[in-house]
């Protein structure tokens, strides 16, 4: 188990290096829209599950085109 | 799209000295979006320069983008003349980085990398917070989302909240 929590969690070789970073309106402005049920989701999945679930997306995504493109021309 | 199983099994397995950056780095982290290409940044020392170009030589390497039947060479001379290469492989796209905005070369972020293992080999990924820093560096507003969503892992990771795991 990770110290945050999170068994998955890498663990982040420059905590504190430069300091806390500072804090930007923009980005905080969009965090507001972050869903964080996903994220702590795929914090509780290993590495390479994160991985390959993006592999899975690529092909769905990849198909998805490929059907677009047959319909649609 | 990329075959991260098949890339990453390569490098690895020819002694590539590389980190993972961008797109496949914050999915690492546990971001939920999606990238098409495996973003690597590389040591740009001769013997690693000669190890890349001979890994990846099998998997017709071509610039992309580029128009069909440039004269491009793939070989150690070319990529020791060069620096940053987005590039069209058998198994994916493929940027190979000889540095990155906001963060530099392979040896100024090994530092800042961790140890990861997945699909059987153990490779670098860019730590979270100079993953952050090297993208909010960069400046783009298609990054935006990336970098609150990257932000609020960290807070996850950092300040674990005592929610029950979704049922799938």
């Amino acid at each position: 188990m990770s110290e945050a929590g999170f068994p998955h969690a890498l663990p982040d070789a420059t905590r504190g290096v430069d300091g806390p970073l500072p804090v930007d309106p923009v980005i905080e402005a969009y965090k507001k829209d972050v869903d964080r049920t996903l994220l702590r989701e795929n914090l509780r999945r290993s590495v390479e599950e994160r991985l390959r679930d993006l592999m899975r997306l690529q092909r769905f995504a990849e198909e998805w085109r490929e059907a677009a493109k047959k319909t649609f021309g | 799209m990329i075959d991260l199983e098949a890339a990453l099994r390569l490098l690895a397995g020819a002694g590539v000295e590389f980190i993972v950056v961008g797109g496949v780095a914050a999915r690492a982290h546990g971001s939920t979006h999606l990238t098409n290409d495996l973003d690597l940044l590389y040591s740009r020392t001769p013997e690693n320069i000669r190890r890349i170009a001979s890994a990846l030589a099998p998997y017709s390497p071509y610039l992309r983008g580029a128009p069909p039947g440039l004269p491009f060479r793939w070989d150690a001379e070319t990529i020791a003349r060069g620096l940053n290469f987005t590039l069209t492989t058998s198994f994916g796209d493929l940027d190979l980085l000889g540095e990155i905005t906001g963060g530099g070369s392979y040896e100024r972020l090994l530092p800042e990398s961790a140890l990861i293992d997945a699909f059987g080999v153990r490779v670098r990924c860019l730590a979270l917070e100079p993953l952050i820093r090297v993208k909010r560096a960069a400046g783009r507003p298609k990054d935006f989302e990336v970098i609150a969503e990257l932000e609020a892992l960290k807070d996850e990771r950092d300040n674990p909240k005592d929610s029950p795991a979704p049922q799938s």
